[in-house]
């Protein structure tokens, strides 16, 4: 089970936090802690995050004697975080993490860290369409994609009916005007799931 | 007015970085105003603001009522945003959540698009209850037209049979009609949430094999098969006969696939399924460890992390075939990416065995040595059997947080110490490297080298002499003394340095010069724990060299002893005043011993001058004129402090010891020890001792005031009742003949307690005990060389040197010792814990009178043989008393 998905930038700062187990601490205390680890590593090393500061928050819970894992991606200047236990395979989750970020360029076309400043909303849904109480609901971008799309159509109808003098909608993924910063889609290793 | 909206909130965050706090304050006061706003869009739009301040860590509890308010709107697009931020914010305690229940029945019989929002929203915010009362329009939900509910339906499912469990034998029976649901989405969710539910119960989910079976044959959805491998990986343990199935179609999965996480699943799963064992497994479980040491020599960093991963698991069944891999695995130590060593370590750590533990252990102490940090020469020259150059690669050692030197530290101490030191075959080489941890750690981690060293000193007897030259050296280091307290400075060690050499210093040619080091001025700085423990060493070295000097005692050391008083009072002085109770208590006892001894060495007067012992000398001496003519040549009080430490010899105690005590004949330990609290309950029931048992009993249930004290009397009545009448002695009622009896038992005990050094009795005039110094008995090594002058010029020279050279057979005493007469106790497992281990100070001292064993066999071992030869009963009583001399005692502060 997948149990937190977040999203920080090269600062810290948190774009999106998104816990499907409840913690024990503060998920500003866990997003700082990831942070402070994963930003001082360098590129090139795995995208598994292993340490021993990790323990008290990672380490086996409950009787079991299972640690979640901390799988990570740096895209620009975002990191894509998820902490996931044993029943989630660690390069699927790697590929995972390629799909959300592969809908969010879909629905924001070439996505940057402004659009999820300013529509942190609609990050949650396209999520939404991916993840469900930290299952997988969905892989296929383009199926993610038309769940996106026809659920932001509903709730743009449903904004124009009851705001009849509202023009375009505040409602949704439209563009504002950020700076473009292209994604490196291909310089990551893509590990095959869905490559097939 | 104009309201903010959530853009606006996030360009004001922006354009405001200095002064966030007081623009966010200003924004909650907006956000507080507008949420109790009738109009549900402006509601909304302070729940979706409230949301964002959320992620960012501002509370947002206080507003769980007006996101359900937003909840129950019937506009699509500000339902939303309600269902979102009680995502966010709901939790177990959040008491409005049961308002719901209706409210999410009517979205789930509503429009698609409602009903995915619900869905989504259910599965973040479910409780017990609510999944009780929500599960049939859940069930309802997995026959919906379209897919994309059915999809959400079956993960809600999870969600719903994870929080209320009665729901799940239903839920199983609809999860298996969903693996034949059309949709292929369907069928992956389907078996993603059996997958998940089957690590739980895996035995509930065994009826649905051929299913799954059939689809992890037929189906290519790569998604899917992970999570069907997976699964497969969590029923094939508990039915074997799945793991003949499934041999097939995953040997072939592992050669076709191109797809590596599949690859990687499929390895993961036969070690973990148990599929590797038999003739069949055997060529799999080849074929596992070569696919993964070819991902461990990968480029891609990824795959190596995960090859370590599978490998440790791998390592309990096959570790022959991991070994051969073993050099990248080492290599693997020294990356650069932590993830990578944390788990080369923990897979180091399971591939250990008796041959590779040193070369393995070196490495890893490589790795702590800090390129800047110079190691102390002392270690070095300690280290003989330690590599003494710095790998050349030492400045490349990547960056080290204290946190993973810690992991390393104790992984070092774990995997040499692991199973009572199975791996260990030269325990001089262990104690090296052990000192060498608390140089080059730099972590708090001596506690541990601490109990390390007092077990091992206490198991091996072999290694004693070696240990006390390495501790002889971390107490004359003034580097760890100084340094002592600051975090990462290992200064617990000097308390088993301490006592290690307190205890064994017999072992040292000539203990005085260790003195001046348990008496450094600097102790004060120490812990209090380990100040003791320096107070009581340095005690145990006077006592040792007392007695030595008084065997070749010449005059001229009698300057010398005077000085050591001297010093010795001084120092005990200052530690009188201790705010610590156990300093001031040792420190006042001690201090009271040497005042004697100082005062008897002042009115010592040398043999050799007779003049002088037949005036004035005699009259202030506190032994009789008469017996100086008689008595030894040097002055008594020698003999005082030695036989209080060392009368009996410490051993390490099994861990069962203290339950296997016999219960000794005679004692009864329900009995009474004030009788005379029972006179009271007798005379107020007027003796009828029915009466008594039925109000007793009465009493104990009513009054809770007096609970223990009448639960205490009627279990006494009870007894009396079952036939023992005269149980109780009464006062008055005494007969002459138990009167008798009770004077003659007391009697006894007072002639026990005069004998007992630890009773003082004050009917007699207490006699100095060096009054007898022929009687007390002196415990003689015999296997060490007589006495002689110094042979070896070199400060701390051991006395046994040469039985070191002839490099001896270290043997562990693993069970540690047990009580005469235990009552047989299942075998203990070899793991059974030492209680010593992590309690040092909980010795106990096993007393081994040294007259009937006149010689200690230094390199014996009394293992389970000698517990089994000698089953005689513990006698309470002294065995000099009762001449039955059976030799053994045990002593210990509570059940004697």
């Amino acid at each position: 089970m997948i149990h937190a998905v977040l999203i920080f930038n090269t600062s810290g700062i948190p774009r999106l936090t998104k816990f499907y187990t409840p913690l024990h601490q503060s998920s500003q205390t866990v997003v700082q802690k990831i942070f402070s680890l994963i930003s001082v590593r360098p590129q090139g090393l795995c995208n598994f995050l292993d340490a021993p500061e990790l323990e008290a928050f990672l380490g086996p819970k409950d009787g079991s004697n299972e640690r979640w894992r901390v799988v990570y991606r740096n895209y620009a200047t975002l990191y894509f975080v998820f902490v996931v236990d044993g029943a989630e395979s660690e390069l699927g989750i790697l590929d995972l993490i390629q799909v959300f970020v592969e809908a969010l360029d879909r629905s924001f076309q070439n996505v940057c860290e402004l659009d999820l400043v300013f529509h942190f909303d609609e990050v949650h849904h396209i999520l939404a369409e991916i993840i469900q109480g930290g299952l997988v609901l969905e892989t296929n971008v383009e199926e993610i994609n038309s769940s996106v799309q026809s659920a932001l159509k509903a709730r743009k109808d449903s904004f124009i009916s009851s705001n009849p003098l509202a023009l375009g909608g505040s409602v949704g993924g439209s563009r504002n005007g950020g700076l473009p910063t292209p994604l490196n889609w291909l310089t990551d290793r893509l590990t095959g799931v869905s490559g097939r | 007015m104009w309201e903010r909206t959530l853009q606006d909130l996030i360009r004001g965050l922006r354009a405001n970085k200095n002064d966030e706090a007081k623009f966010i304050a200003q924004a909650m006061d907006e956000i507080r105003k507008e949420i109790k706003n009738k109009d549900m869009e402006l509601k909304a739009g302070a729940v979706m603001k409230l949301t964002y301040l959320n992620m960012l860590g501002y509370d947002m509890n206080w507003a769980s009522f007006h996101i359900i308010e937003v909840m129950s709107s019937s506009k699509i697009h500000l339902k939303t945003v309600g269902y979102l931020a009680a995502g966010q914010s709901f939790d177990d305690d959040t008491d409005v959540l049961m308002l719901t229940t209706n409210l999410i029945k009517k979205d789930l019989s509503s429009s698609p698009a409602e009903v995915a929002i619900t869905l989504n929203g259910l599965s973040s915010v479910v409780t017990p209850d609510l999944a009780r009362d929500l599960i049939p329009e859940v069930f309802a939900m997995l026959n919906h037209s379209r897919p994309h509910i059915r999809k959400r339906a079956v993960l809600t499912l999870y969600r719903v049979c994870e929080r209320y469990p009665e729901a799940l034998p239903q839920g199983i029976i609809r999860l298996r009609e969903k693996l034949d649901d059309s949709d292929p989405a369907v069928v992956s969710t389907t078996v993603n949430v059996i997958c998940e539910l089957a690590r739980r119960n895996p035995q509930d989910y065994l009826p649905l094999a051929p299913h799954l079976f059939h689809l992890l044959t037929t189906s290519s959805n790569n998604w899917m098969l992970i999570k069907l491998i997976k699964l497969f990986g969590a029923l094939s343990p508990h039915e074997p006969r799945l793991v003949k199935k499934l041999q097939p179609p995953i040997t072939e999965l592992i050669s076709t696939t191109s797809a590596i996480s599949l690859l990687y699943e499929c390895v993961h799963t036969c070690i973990i399924g148990n599929m590797l064992q038999g003739p069949s497994g055997q060529s799999l479980a080849q074929t596992c460890v070569s696919k993964l040491a070819a991902f461990l020599q990968d480029a891609d960093q990824n795959l190596r992390y995960i090859a370590l991963l599978a490998l440790v698991k791998i390592v309990p069944t096959h570790a022959n075939l991991v070994a051969e891999h073993q050099d990248v695995i080492l290599a693997s130590v020294d990356d650069d990416d932590i993830s990578i060593r944390m788990r080369a370590l923990d897979l180091v750590t399971a591939l250990v065995n008796k041959h590779n533990l040193q070369s393995i252990v070196q490495q890893l102490l490589s790795h702590l040595v800090q390129p800047q940090t110079s190691v102390p020469s002392a270690v070095q020259s300690l280290s003989q059997h330690v590599v003494p150059s710095i790998p050349s690669k030492a400045p490349s050692v990547p960056s080290q947080s204290s946190a993973y030197r810690l992991v390393l530290s104790q992984h070092v101490i774990s995997m040499c110490s692991n199973s009572m030191y199975d791996n260990v075959t030269d325990f001089e080489w262990y104690l090296s490297v052990l000192v060498d941890l608390t140089y080059v750690s730099n972590v708090d981690i001596g506690s541990r080298i601490r109990d390390q060293l007092v077990d091992i000193v206490g198991r091996v007897r072999a290694v004693r002499a070696y240990a006390v030259k390495l501790m002889v050296k971390l107490l004359s280091d003034e580097t760890l003394l100084v340094h002592a307290g600051e975090p990462g400075s290992c200064s617990e060690v000097l308390w088993a340095a301490a006592w290690i050499c307190g205890e064994y210093c017999g072992e040292l040619l000539a203990p005085e010069e260790l003195l001046p080091y348990l008496l450094h001025s600097e102790i004060h700085n120490l812990d209090p724990d380990t100040i003791v423990v320096y107070l009581q060493a340095a005690t145990k070295v006077f006592g040792y060299w007392f007695t030595e000097a008084a065997q070749q005692w010449t005059d001229d050391l009698l300057d010398k002893v005077k000085g050591a008083v001297d010093s010795m009072m001084e120092r005990l002085e200052d530690f009188v005043s201790s705010p610590h109770i156990e300093v001031q208590e040792r420190a006042a006892n001690i201090l009271q011993l040497f005042t004697f001894i100082k005062h008897d060495l002042t009115t010592y007067r040398p043999k050799s001058e007779p003049a002088f012992s037949d005036g004035y000398s005699a009259s202030l001496s506190v032994f009789d004129a008469s017996e100086i003519d008689s008595g030894p040549a040097f002055p008594k009080s020698l003999y005082l402090i030695h036989p209080l430490f060392s009368t009996y010899e410490l051993n390490p105690v099994a861990s069962a010891a203290q339950a296997s005590v016999p219960i000794p004949e005679g004692l009864d330990l329900d009995a009474w020890l004030v009788p005379s609290m029972q006179v009271p309950v007798n005379d107020e029931n007027e003796g009828g001792e029915v009466v008594a048992e039925k109000k007793v009993k009465k009493k104990g249930k009513k009054g809770k005031e007096k609970g223990s004290s009448d639960r205490t009397k009627s279990k006494e009545t009870k007894r009396r009742t079952d036939g023992e009448e005269v149980l109780v002695p009464l006062e008055d009622t005494e007969t002459p003949e138990e009167i008798a009896e009770r004077e003659r038992q007391k009697a006894e005990r007072l002639e026990r307690m005069r004998e007992d050094p630890y009773y003082i009795t004050d009917d007699q005039p207490p006699k100095p005990p060096v009054d007898d110094v022929d009687s007390i008995p002196i415990i003689r090594l015999d296997e060490l060389p007589p006495p002689t002058p110094k042979v070896e010029p070199r400060l701390f020279a051991l006395k046994s040197s040469s039985a070191r050279s002839s490099s001896p057979r270290f043997v562990v005493e693993k069970e540690g010792e047990m009580p005469e007469g235990a009552i047989p106790t299942p075998p203990l497992s070899q793991s059974a814990p030492i209680t010593r281990q992590q309690t040092p100070s909980l010795f106990e001292r096993i007393s081994t009178p040294p007259p009937i064993l006149p010689s200690f066999q230094q390199y014996d071992v009394p293992g389970n043989d000698a517990r089994a030869s000698t089953p005689e009963p513990i006698k309470v009583t002294r065995v000099k008393k009762k001449g039955t001399g059976t030799g053994k005692k045990k002593h210990t502060t509570g059940t004697g």
